[in-house]
């Protein structure tokens, strides 16, 4: 599995070539938004988005690079790179991109803000990729921690908005809460078994008998609040609605992504480690997850049905999404390349929600449901996409949402968790429910208002058909792409 | 010959990528072309007929496709037709075909909306043609969406609550159905035939036990519960019946016709191609209450049709009665029992259309549909001397779908209850009782709105016109030839019901 790059920082800086390209992205930002007087606004927009995407694209390349090669632990271990964690890494900076994009247009995001909007993205991102390839919890620590600071600044970005604000300070607050009660569960667990590296504690998790083991159950339970909240799963979902609501749009497509892919590999990761075989460690660690994983989905769902505005209502249904994914570790190792599926499907799914709720955001300045009102008529092509998005979103074929949820639903029945397998179905005809809401209004209903909506044009509208026809591809032929993933992925 | 079922399935989607290009304001060449395409197919689906070889139980080899689709899992583009899908399969081609003509007068988004009706069109013959679960279920589900918009946005006054209702039911039920699916792919070994139905089929999974809270299940009857429960909202089966009324009412004439006349056959065609055969040793077991849920359904539809003042709810109830009766015939086992569901099933399709088609027709005069309107006056009246033609095809589809001997419906349920008779004694001498209700409703209907004096908003009301005769025509065709001469349809299901009772028989 390991090879002799652990012990050398120049060979291991080899395989830490997207996380030093994306460091480089962020600084030469910087450098770039210092270096350009206010009056050529318009040339350093361009530079600035220029300079961003080939940054991220260069990014890409390099984790594909890295997606070939072997797994590898650098850094004295405490990084590991491997397959799942760089497919992951991929979807994110991908979403980075796509929420970069989102940025340019945007109108919640104050012009002189967006390179500033660009970097902490970049920054986030940064502190993603950390956690997703942690072999430590300290290193897991310090991902989540760059995560998180950055993202507080995100969520207040709105700067002369008082819900902005707010989002922003009750994010610090929760986060600093339970940053705090996961680091001493980290401390804890180093108490009890005197290691940090995650297949140290493994090791010595191995040896110990039951009894001893017991009074790691807290710890372990300590630790999982603090990627719980990083994933935004019941019951750590509270600061969920109230912050992606009042952030601006973009920063809650951004929240709804990235920091959730984080938390999700590294709670694969450890779950693979510690949830493995029939010991008090680990039927706890797999009851807790699927536990949690069916009150995420129930109770994302449920407060999801009676939203007013649309934003909050995906914020809920993102919640319920997670909830999807965390199904995909219960069942550890074999789900593998479920999870990648959904990542990489729920992606295109709220990118292109978000594209269209922030443009409708930008004309009336709400995102009540009201203002979806015939949009049929005032822009079919907005219209038909969403509609294409909120099905694949609720789960039906033939989109790719289905395909999604079809891989993760048939490798927990595979496992025998049919009580769950009905719960998530279930699950997904309650959201239909609120996603249907939204399409009726937008065909049945009539508007008041006929004007054209003037932010979709033509690139945008390329974009979001690109994206969703990505979407309706990948529920018809999904061989090639799973293949592929259960080939890589799943070799982790 | 061995592309036809790929032709007849993919008809209506090349009609559906036809009708996009059309340009929108081009409402008659939209019109003509829908009609001729689905012309088309029902055209094929009769050639499919003719050459049809009524010996073979089970499959037909000649027509047979399977293209593999996602390696990964085995699934694959499975296409067949045996003798319980292909009267299903005539059925949809020709109530498709007269729809179009029914659906002539619709002048509100045009374009959207026969798009929505051929897409229709090609996911319901999917169900009907698919062999391999997952395809059935892709097309089963794919159904819902041009079904939700063509009732919410065509439908009347309370439509988006009924769009909502219908498609939240369905979509409950077939989820369901997927955990049963994808249970049964890894309980039958995840191979080449794991999701084939035809291979799953024969009680494989009879001895199989499921873990769950701690004590042991039988796999076969938890699965089939959970699929019973998907089929059974199809059907409708009380008590998942309460979407149908609300659809059926709020729905345009012709997707009313199409749900009552099609879609709910899918429920029961479930039953014959997947829940029975797969797992026979759990219908068996069940089969009891299978019976008694017939029979609620058939009391309870009946009953509640009698009590509506709104003609076309008092159809849409009578559909839950006499999907009753299909219930019932699946129930017995025996090879009458089957025969008459199987042919119940397709006359149910025949004289339930002409009964939608004909309130359809009389809507677009009167713009009500009440027996007594809601203030206490009556709604219609003397229709029989204002309206001589209308009403000789009223009773003609009235009579139908009562059961009088010499049209379609008799022969249908004198064949359930001759299946069931030995089986279920008390259920039938009750079920029988279900239809004398079924012939109280029916005649008091036809008393309150075609005799006595004609109102005078009556008077403007015109006879049908050609188009509409035309396409009543065959219908009326239909019910009575298959009324006094039903073995064109019972010859081509003979073989395969027999095979399917022959396997059930195994566990009795």
């Amino acid at each position: 599995m390991t090879n002799t790059l652990g012990m050398n920082y120049l060979a291991s800086l080899s395989r830490f070539v997207p996380e030093v390209l994306a460091s480089i992205t962020m600084l030469g930002l910087l450098v770039i938004e210092a270096s350009f007087s206010n009056r050529s606004k318009q040339i350093k927009a361009r530079v600035v988005y220029g300079f961003a995407t080939t940054g991220l694209v260069v990014t890409i390349l390099a984790l594909v690079e890295n997606l070939q090669l072997p797994t590898s632990q650098i850094f004295y271990g405490s990084i590991s790179i491997d397959t799942f964690s760089s497919s992951m890494k991929l979807i994110a900076t991908i979403s980075t991109l796509g929420v970069i994009y989102l940025s340019s247009f945007s109108k919640e995001i104050y012009s002189f803000l967006k390179t500033e909007f660009v970097v902490m993205a970049i920054g986030v991102l940064i502190g993603c990729m950390l956690l997703a390839s942690a072999n430590n919890f300290l290193t897991l620590y310090l991902g989540v921690e760059t995560l998180s600071i950055l993202s507080y600044v995100l969520a207040s970005f709105k700067k002369v908005d008082e819900r902005s604000n707010e989002a922003g300070l009750k994010y610090v607050l929760y986060g600093g809460f339970t940053a705090g009660i996961m680091l001493f569960g980290i401390s804890h667990i180093f108490g009890v078994v005197g290691s940090i590296g995650y297949a140290e504690v493994a090791a010595k998790l191995g040896l110990m008998g039951n009894m001893d083991k017991l009074i790691l159950i807290p710890s372990f339970i300590l630790f999982f609040a603090g990627l719980g909240y990083k994933i935004s799963c019941v019951p750590f979902h509270m600061w969920t609605p109230d912050v992606y609501e009042g952030s601006p749009t973009p920063v809650t497509a951004f929240f709804s992504l990235v920091p959730k892919f984080g938390g999700l590999v590294a709670l694969m990761k450890i779950s693979i480690l510690i949830g493995v075989g029939q010991n008090v460690v680990s039927i706890t660690w797999i009851g807790l997850l699927s536990l949690v994983a069916a009150l995420t989905m129930s109770v994302g769902n449920i407060s999801a049905l009676g939203q007013k505005s649309v934003k909050r209502m995906l914020a809920y249904s993102s919640i319920a999404h997670a909830g999807n994914m965390i199904l995909a570790i219960v069942v550890l190792k074999d789900g593998l390349n479920a999870l990648v599926f959904y990542a990489i499907t729920y992606t295109l799914m709220t990118l292109v929600a978000f594209y269209i709720v922030s443009i409708i955001h930008d004309k009336y300045g709400s995102d009540h449901f009201d203002r979806f009102n015939g949009l049929i008529t005032r822009n079919p092509a907005m219209a038909i996409a969403f509609t294409i998005i909120l099905f694949s979103l609720a789960g039906l074929p033939p989109f790719g949402g289905f395909i999604a949820k079809f891989n993760i639903i048939s490798i927990i029945v595979k496992k025998s968790y049919y009580t769950l397998a009905v719960i998530a179905v279930l699950n997904s005809v309650i959201s239909l429910y609120y996603y249907l809401r939204l399409v009726r209004l937008m065909i049945f209903k009539q508007s008041e208002d006929i004007s054209e909506i003037s932010g979709f044009n033509f690139s945008r509208q390329t974009v979001v058909a690109m994206m969703t026809l990505t979407v309706v591809i990948l529920g018809l032929f999904w061989n090639n792409l799973f293949d592929y993933l259960s080939r890589t992925v799943a070799s982790y | 010959m061995s592309h036809l079922l790929d032709w007849i399935l993919w008809m209506p989607a090349l009609g559906l990528l036809g009708v996009l290009l059309i340009p929108k304001d081009k409402v008659t060449f939209i019109r003509f072309w829908t009609l001729a395409n689905t012309l088309v197919t029902f055209i094929l689906t009769i050639l499919l007929y003719s050459n049809f070889d009524s010996e073979v139980a089970g499959i037909q080899e000649r027509f047979y496709v399977a293209i593999p689709w996602i390696q990964q899992f085995n699934i694959y583009y499975r296409l067949g037709v045996d003798g319980i899908a292909l009267p299903m399969i005539i059925l949809t081609g020709m109530l498709f075909f007269i729809c179009v003509l029914s659906s002539w007068s619709i002048s509100k988004s045009v374009k959207a909306y026969f798009a929505l009706f051929l897409m229709l069109e090609t996911s319901v013959m999917g169900v009907f043609l698919s062999l391999d679960f997952f395809l059935f279920y892709v097309f089963w589900e794919v159904m819902l969406i041009p079904m939700f918009f063509l009732i919410g946005i065509w439908g009347g006054e309370n439509k988006e609550y009924a769009a909502v209702k219908f498609f939240l039911y369905t979509f409950a039920g077939s989820v369901l159905m997927l955990v049963g699916l994808i249970a049964l792919y890894f309980a039958s070994g995840q191979n080449e035939d794991s999701f084939n139905i035809i291979a799953l089929q024969g009680g494989h999974f009879t001895d199989m036990t499921v873990n769950l809270f701690g004590s042991q299940w039988s796999f076969a009857h938890l699965f089939f519960v959970l699929m019973f429960i998907g089929f059974a909202i199809k059907v409708p089966i009380f008590p998942f019946h309460t979407w149908l009324p609300h659809a059926h009412v709020q729905a345009p004439t012709a997707v009313s016709v199409i749900l009552a006349g099609v879609l709910l056959k899918m429920g029961t065609y479930g039953f014959l191609r997947i829940s029975f055969p797969i797992f026979p040793e759990a219908a068996v077991y069940f089969r009891q209450w299978i019976a008694v849920l017939g029979l609620v359904n058939v009391i309870y539809g009946a009953f509640c049709a009698m009590a509506q003042s709104d003609v076309k709810k008092l159809v849409a109830y009578s559909s839950v009665s006499h999907m009753g009766f299909v219930m019932l015939g699946l129930s017995a086992m025996t090879v009458q029992g089957t025969n008459g569901a199987v042919l119940q099933m397709f006359n149910h399709g025949t004289s339930t259309a002409m009964m939608f088609l004909l309130i359809g027709i009389l809507y677009e005069r009167s713009h009500h549909r009440w027996i007594v309107k809601p203030d206490g006056t009556k709604g219609f009246s003397g229709l029989y001397t204002q309206l001589p033609i209308y009403s000789i095809v009223f009773i003609i589809a009235m009579f139908a779908s009562m059961g009088l001997p010499g049209l379609s419906g008799f022969i249908s349920e004198a064949l359930i209850f001759l299946g069931i008779y030995k089986e279920f004694t008390t259920i039938t001498v009750l079920a029988l009782l279900g239809l004398l209700i079924g012939a109280a409703y029916l005649l008091w209907m036809f008393k309150r709105m075609f005799f006595g004096e004609v109102l005078d908003e009556e008077k403007k009301y015109t006879d049908m016109n050609m188009r509409e005769v035309f396409y009543m025509a065959p219908l009326c065709i239909a019910v009575i030839v298959f009324g006094i001469f039903p073995a064109p349809i019972l010859n081509i299901m003979k073989a395969s019901v027999g095979g399917l009772v022959s396997l059930m028989a195994k566990y009795h």
